[in-house]
């Protein structure tokens, strides 16, 4: 087995590594994931030896620390007991060899073998990577870059080796290679201990069953690969997964704010991390183990943001709300959808205090909300469908960025006045004094609601509540501000409760989905599983309608779900 | 949509007009001393003398200037057209306002209250009351103003009613807004049009009722009041004095009433805006 305890490696002051800590047993495949620069390459190479920097700590493979390992020794490791295939097929290979050539040596180096043997051995293991009798007479340059992958892979494999090390294995091929030489690795990783180091998610759950995400060298968030993927607990990993798409996601791509930077102090990830506390600056977190998942997060991972349980408001003896649980989570948009009357608006009216609920309760970052004070208005703010209604005809842009700050009594002009341009600028609107001083009549619709979205921002808040922000607005228009809103949810980490019902427009903005009916939420999940798979009736007939399959009548599914009990996923 | 109806009705021909015929009137109240050489309760011992340079209007039965009484009589006019107008409207807004903000039972009180109002029959209770009670300009002002203000507060409530579920002001409550702050920057910027449509009614209503109760004989004898000089002009018709005391004094009411009401049309149309000419031209062509 492989075990790393506490591996730092740097590069002259650059420390690359800071404290890996790694076990894994015979069979265990495990993918390392990160940007590029987060160190995966490096831990890979240190493993095999390979790495020049200087190195601490403790790698022990087969009961031998290798890091404590003359270089005479190492070598007789490399190749036999472990291999790596490396990043770059094209510098990989010996060029003025044949590839059969190549591979036999791989084999005399570590094995007293004859020439002829040897060449047969090569000659089958290339065969068993599809590659004939033909091929293996040809120079590397006469070989695809998906033919040379394959070289490499059978001269890794060549001695049986416990360790297998992938490099990047699929980076520069395309997709129906990339098929081939995935079901060529499956079979290759069985009995081994194999890392794949990649920065293709997709890859990583093809291959490993376990994954960890490295970033600044550090080990950020560990676990099941394929519960990793759809559940990222931690910030880092959730805006890894949100820029890689595969074939069912469904939001736009988002990446992630600022850039990576080693030797800071504090959690490595705490620059570009939008839910930050003061401890995260100043203290490295330590790996906790959470539900089966290793995470290095001083917050926990992505906190829950707002919690909603057993939120019911009648209005005139008619329920508008029932037993409503709904939990937000930092930096995500759940959209609400269902069709009008349904009680989206009222939920978001209520949450924002608009309407006084009969029964529930609210938790925001983990308080209760007990009365709607200026704390909560600064967190929590809402973006009304009209712009033109909501912002009044009586203000000029500057009067109504700055009515908020008013109201929470900022009394200083000059600090109104900057708070002012900077969400203007934010909304990517001008600051000049011409249009601080114009009407929202004098706006277009597009405008007024990034003024309004500007006023929301002004207060600084953690959550926004958009309540159709874009259906009084034309489709060019609406993209805009959809995209705006993405953007600002990147650079902020806002979590944003998308009330539409538009499907399709859903689809594109939210991470989860919560339908609505009747004033309770018959479904919630991830928004492309949701639609994909959509589980309660209700969610289906509103799935066919948005892909222009009008088949059920309304009655028929009032018959359909009234008997059916509620589904409600609750989270705890 | 915003209008400025102020910012409109200053191009409004109509509202000119207006405008021109209650400047002169309040011209004429303002500069009443310097514009005739008598004081209005002279004794120029000369009755029913006929236009001339000492006297421009001629005298009436008590051997007064009628062009002075005329003058002094816009002084009244006015006062208590702009006092009514304040008073009245000022208590529309508070009980129109605050009945529709604060709702409940005391809504329904305020309501009723302005029902019973309004239903009482006007000119006869003010009689009743001027007959009792020794008549006076500020009682006159009061009287007139507790029958103007109910009809105004029905008006403000219903217009906050609908004001306070307004989308920007939802928005202002997310902002952790109270009441205060929603009804300095919010309600009352936006009933301001309203506001000065009422005072502009209610100060009509003010003229007319002041004209009207003095021509009936309820009022301070010793006011100066276009209505008596009306009221006596009356009674010498059969003689030619009344081309220059009636006429004038019926025309100077007239001007105030017409001037008010041109105003206060104008104000109208430019709030509605189905009132409005070009509107009404486009929905004939497209509608």
């Amino acid at each position: 087995m492989l075990s790393i305890r506490d591996l730092k490696i740097s590069f002259g002051k650059t420390q690359i590594l800071s404290g890996i800590d790694l076990d894994l047993e015979k069979g265990e495949c495990l993918a390392l994931v990160g940007e590029s620069g987060a160190g995966k390459t490096t831990l890979g190479l240190s493993i095999m030896g390979l790495a020049r920097g200087s190195a601490t700590g403790e790698i022990s493979f087969q009961k031998k620390n290798l890091l404590a390992l003359p270089e005479d020794e190492l070598r007789q490791l490399r190749g036999r007991e472990m291999a790596m295939v490396f990043q770059n097929v094209e510098d990989a290979l010996d060029p003025v060899q044949r590839i059969a050539d190549q591979i036999a040596e791989a084999i005399t180096v570590h094995r007293c073998i004859s020439a002829k043997n040897a060449g047969d051995m090569a000659l089958r293991h290339l065969l068993s990577v599809g590659l004939n009798g033909e091929k293996a007479r040809l120079y590397p340059h006469q070989l695809s870059g998906g033919e040379k992958q394959r070289v490499l892979i059978a001269m890794a494999l060549v001695n049986d080796p416990d360790l297998l090390i992938l490099d990047e294995p699929t980076a520069s091929l395309d997709a129906l290679t990339k098929a081939d030489i995935i079901r060529l690795f499956r079979s290759a990783i069985l009995g081994r201990i194999c890392i794949v180091i990649t920065h293709d998610i997709s890859l990583a759950a093809a291959l490993a069953d376990k994954m960890a995400v490295l970033y600044a060298g550090r080990i950020v968030e560990m676990g099941r690969a394929e519960s990793l993927i759809r559940d990222p607990h931690h910030p880092y990993t959730r805006g890894l997964i949100r820029s890689y798409p595969d074939m069912t996601t469904t939001k736009d791509l988002q990446g992630i704010p600022g850039r990576l930077v080693h030797g800071l102090s504090g959690c490595p990830f705490h620059g570009r991390c939008t839910q930050r506390i003061d401890i995260c600056s100043r203290q490295i977190p330590k790996q906790r183990e959470l539900d089966g998942r290793i995470i290095a997060c001083h917050r926990g991972g992505i906190v829950p943001l707002l919690e909603i349980s057993g939120l019911s408001h009648t209005f005139q003896a008619n329920y508008v709300l029932r037993d409503v649980f709904l939990t937000l989570y930092e930096g995500e948009t759940l959209a609400l959808v269902g069709e009008s009357g349904s009680g989206k608006s009222t939920l978001s009216k209520t949450i924002m205090g608009l309407h006084e609920p009969d029964r529930g309760q609210f938790i925001l970052e983990g308080c209760s909300v007990i009365k709607r004070d200026a704390a909560f208005y600064s967190r929590v703010q809402m973006i009304f469908q009209n712009p033109k209604e909501s912002v009044s005809h009586r203000m000029n842009v500057l009067d109504a960025v700055q009515e908020p700050l008013l109201v929470q009594r900022e009394s200083s002009y000059e600090a109104r006045l900057g708070r002012a341009k900077e969400v203007l600028d934010l909304v990517e609107l001008p600051v000049d004094d011409d249009f601080l001083k114009r009407y929202p009549h004098q706006l277009s619709g597009g405008e007024v609601q990034r003024v309004a979205i500007a006023r929301a921002l002004a207060l600084g808040p953690k959550l926004l509540i958009a309540d159709e922000p874009t259906s009084a607005l034309d489709p060019s228009v609406q993209a805009k501000i959809l995209k705006l809103l993405m953007n600002l949810q990147e650079k902020m980490g806002l979590a944003m409760l998308f009330v539409t019902h538009d499907i399709a427009l859903a689809r594109k903005v939210s991470d989860r989905m919560a339908v609505m009916h009747k004033g309770r939420i018959v479904e919630e999940g991830a928004t492309n599983e949701v639609l994909i798979h959509p589980r309660h009736p209700y969610t289906r007939r509103l799935v066919d309608c948005a892909l222009g399959r009008y088949g059920m009548e309304n009655a028929e599914i009032e018959m359909m779900v009234e008997p059916e009990p509620v589904v409600l996923e609750k989270y705890c | 949509m915003h209008i400025d109806p102020l910012g409109e009705i200053s191009h409004d021909p109509l509202a000119k007009i207006g405008m021109l015929m209650l400047a002169t009137v309040t011209l004429m109240a303002i500069f009443a001393p310097l514009l005739s050489s008598y004081s209005p309760h002279d004794y120029t011992g000369e009755i029913f003398s006929p236009p001339s340079m000492d006297h421009l209007l001629g005298t009436d039965s008590m051997g007064q200037d009628i062009w002075v009484r005329l003058l002094y009589g816009a002084r009244t006019s006015l006062l208590v057209a702009g006092a009514v107008a304040l008073l009245s409207t000022l208590l529309s807004v508070l009980v129109g306002a605050t009945a529709a903000l604060a709702g409940g039972l005391y809504e329904r009180f305020c309501m009723r209250i302005v029902d019973a109002m309004i239903s009482l029959p006007t000119i006869i209770v003010m009689i009743l009351v001027a007959a009792y009670l020794r008549p006076s300009l500020p009682l006159l002002i009061l009287l007139i103003s507790a029958f103007s203000w109910p009809g105004g507060a029905r008006i403000v409530r219903s217009q906050v009613l609908s004001l306070k579920e307004r989308m920007h002001i939802n928005a202002a409550r997310t902002f952790g807004a109270g009441w205060r702050h929603i009804v300095s920057t919010h309600i009352i910027p936006d009933l301001s049009p309203i506001i000065s449509a009422l005072m502009m009614q209610d100060a009509r209503r003010a003229v007319f009722m002041e004209a009207g109760l003095a021509f009936l004989g309820v009022s301070d004898p010793m006011v100066i009041s276009w209505g008596k000089m009306m009221h006596q002009a009356l009674a010498f018709t059969y003689l030619d004095v009344w081309q220059w005391w009636l006429v004038p004094t019926g025309l100077a009411l007239s001007a105030t009433l017409i001037g008010i009401s041109f105003l206060s049309c104008s104000l109208e149309t430019a709030m509605n805006p189905r009132l409005k000419k070009d509107h009404a031209r486009d929905n004939a062509r497209y509608g």
